[in-house]
């Protein structure tokens, strides 16, 4: 006990147990600690690895579970930032876009029908604008226009919800459901971002959507911007249609603890791309078979088909009120811009809360809805059912002509009879005869056609222009024609001749260019430059 | 036990999800938040010590349980957002893997770890390490806080909390 070392320690550790005892809360530790072994250290080994896995958490750092960090040396940063070359601000102009500069016409004075150009002064018969019934030209709609801009002034100046709506407004939407035969509408003021609005208003994340893979960018968007599930089907095919509602049937029933999920048909009544027309009565059959909504993108459509203009729903005699949601654009064929919605009071009431692009952008002028009112009016009377007769006519008299007489082969025309949309484009063994394999020189050759037909026929015919890189399936390129009330039998007669002259022209040169002036080498050529001789 | 499908929210999901704050997670770091915790399982202690014939060993194994299924249900078990915002973009994600955007180990984290085991130390305490509450309130507090490991971060067995495609 003598030894200093020893009497030094006792005294140290006496000293820190008294230092212990005043600190607060220590006599509640020292009693835990003494009460807490209870002569069982299975136990207490359990409660220690949970008081060391409580410090040990709460030493640890912070970091981000997805992180994919890479530690660099200065080095290797000085290395990177060498060999940094800056891309340029605006890419260099691939070919066609360049070719699109230079060759697009543009147009002198207003929209028409024969319009003024300003490359050669001359005036065009216009095959390019979907202006269907020329209300654009037509008097009393212009007068009409002008004083409601007296009245009511330019713009909106606010969206719907926020002052935006107008006695006009309201009217209109009422003229649509009249015209249509739906309990409800809702107007928008852009035509392309309506059907985006309306499929993510409806169809959210979780939800299907079975969609058609023929259908328009707008409807695109709509679908990818909704977040929903989407499955496609081949265009127009309604054994593929049935074949992916029925694969869903089945995997639903299989999964038991699958939520339940808003299921959606889109599909597009007259295919801007293609200017097919989508079988609505199949697509109804299906629907209440398999238990879907319908989302009809009617942009084209409305006020073209059908006898007196209500679109698919009078062409295949469906009652309006089974087509959930009905939507359309008033840019076509009434006369104005923006587009609407038809459907039941519920689906257009639940599109002024969560429709985006009705909440969150302003109203339609009053002067353009008001130009859509006259529109219908005039829809609605004989004399519109005239115009609607001579559209149809027109239609099939360039359909017809294009079809059948001299060059025939020269064109594959895509397009249901009855359509005013038609795409024109070179068969494709004239393609592989003359050579062309790439989508760019298909668009160069269609370009020469557009550029003949407008010095030489006085034809504005344009060629069908994609978003290159964002559309789903890129259509073939293609030259679209729109036909109008307004054109005469004999204008449309005359054009379908100078285009299939053009098309058969064209490939001929190309033929020509490749193998020279001595021709007859290949079967397929003499076949093409048989043709060009008729 | 087999690790059936380890899934990660794909792109367009944290797009979405980074486009705004989430509202439904920030909460958790409100120091209020913090209080109402340790408030909460007073509460709970409360209640079950006032009911008559309940002992103060089984109140305070009845709460640990309590606490510890509870949080479980809020954290662990329920995956999106109950008042939706922002489309569905935290479709098929509890709320923990929601706090702080995913970090790991942030305060809020380590707090609402350390809160379950201290909890759990105090109950065994109290019940006077008795060996069948031990049992009961080691093996809830400990599922609890497997839940909360960085390594179970979107993992999911035995199919708890899968997501659901409708599509491929």
């Amino acid at each position: 006990m003598d030894n200093p070392i020893i009497s030094v320690l006792n005294s140290t550790l006496s000293t820190v147990a008294q230092g212990i005892k005043y600190v607060p809360g220590s006599d509640i530790a020292i009693d835990y600690i003494k009460n807490s072994y209870q002569n069982d250290p299975f136990r207490v080994v359990l409660e220690l690895g949970l008081a060391i896995y409580a410090v040990k958490y709460m030493m640890s750092k912070k970091y981000r579970i997805d992180q994919n960090h890479v530690a660099l040396t200065e080095k290797e940063i000085d290395e990177l930032i060498a060999e940094w070359q800056p891309e340029p601000l605006v890419q260099p102009l691939s070919d066609v876009q360049r070719m699109e500069l230079e060759k697009s016409q543009v147009i002198v004075g207003s929209q028409g029908v024969r319009p003024k150009v300003q490359s050669t002064g001359k005036t065009l018969l216009n095959l390019a604008a979907a202006n269907y019934y020329d209300f654009v030209n037509m008097e009393h709609i212009k007068e009409k226009a002008i004083e409601t801009l007296r009245a009511y002034g330019v713009g909106s100046c606010g969206p719907p919800g926020f002052y935006g709506t107008l006695d006009v407004h309201m009217q209109l939407e009422k003229d649509i459901a009249n015209f249509l035969g739906t309990e409800g509408a809702i107007i928008y003021a852009q035509g392309f971002s309506t059907i985006p609005s309306v499929i993510s208003a409806f169809s959210k994340r979780g939800d299907l959507i079975v969609c058609d893979d023929g259908c328009n960018f707008a409807v695109q968007k709509g679908t990818q911007i909704s977040r929903s599930n989407v499955k496609f089907f081949k265009h127009n095919d309604m054994a593929d249609l049935e074949r992916v509602l029925e694969s869903i049937r089945v995997e639903s029933l299989a999964n038991k603890k699958r939520p339940l999920t808003r299921r959606f048909i889109v599909t597009e009544g007259l295919f801007q791309n293609s200017g097919d027309i989508a079988p609505l009565d199949k697509i109804m059959e299906l629907k209440h078979k398999y238990k879907y909504r319908v989302v009809l993108d009617e942009s084209s459509s409305i006020g073209v088909l059908g006898k007196t203009g209500r679109g698919l729903t009078e062409l295949f005699n469906v009652p309006p009120k089974e087509v959930d949601m009905i939507v359309g654009s008033m840019a076509n064929s009434f006369a104005a811009a923006g587009g609407f919605c038809a459907g039941h009071k519920e689906v257009v009431m639940h599109q002024r809360l969560s429709g985006q692009s009705f909440v969150f952008s302003a109203s339609i002028p009053a002067m353009l809805t008001i130009c859509s009112s006259e529109a219908i009016k005039v829809l609605d009377s004989p004399k519109g059912e005239q115009l609607i007769k001579d559209l149809h006519n027109n239609a099939n008299t360039f359909r017809n002509a294009i079809l059948t007489g001299a060059n025939k082969d020269a064109i594959d025309l895509a397009g249901d009879a009855g359509s005013p949309i038609l795409h024109l484009r070179f068969p494709s063994e004239a393609l592989r005869a003359a050579g062309i394999t790439t989508r760019d020189e298909e668009t160069f050759l269609l370009q020469e056609v557009v550029d003949e037909v407008a010095v030489k026929d006085s034809l504005l015919v344009t060629r069908a222009k994609y978003v290159d890189g964002q559309e789903r399936s890129l259509p073939r390129p293609s030259i679209r024609i729109s036909i109008s009330a307004a054109h005469s039998k004999k204008e449309l007669e005359k054009a379908a001749q100078a285009i299939k002259t053009s098309f058969n022209k064209v490939v001929s040169k190309r033929n020509r260019d490749k193998y020279g002036t001595n021709v007859g080498g290949k079967k397929s050529q003499t076949t093409l430059l048989a043709g060009a001789e008729e | 036990m087999t690790l059936k499908s380890v899934y990660k929210t794909d792109y367009v999901q944290s797009l979405d999800q980074q486009a705004q704050g989430n509202l439904n997670s920030s909460w958790v770091n409100d120091k209020g938040a913090w209080v109402t915790n340790v408030l909460l399982i007073c509460v709970l202690k409360f209640f079950f010590g006032i009911i008559p014939g309940i002992s103060p060993e089984l109140s305070w194994t009845l709460t640990t349980l309590t606490y510890n299924i509870g949080s479980y249900i809020m954290f662990h078990a329920v995956t999106g957002v109950p008042f939706e915002f922002g489309q569905g973009a935290y479709d098929g994600i509890t709320l923990w893997e929601q706090i702080d955007g995913g970090v790991q180990f942030t305060a809020t984290r380590k707090y609402l770890t350390t809160v379950p085991i201290v909890l759990f130390l105090m109950s065994t305490h109290y019940t006077h390490y008795d060996a069948f509450a031990f049992l009961l309130t080691f093996s809830a507090t400990v599922i609890n806080l497997i839940a909360k490991l960085p390594s179970m971060h979107q993992v999911r067995l035995f199919d708890i909390n899968q997501k659901i495609d409708a599509t491929d």
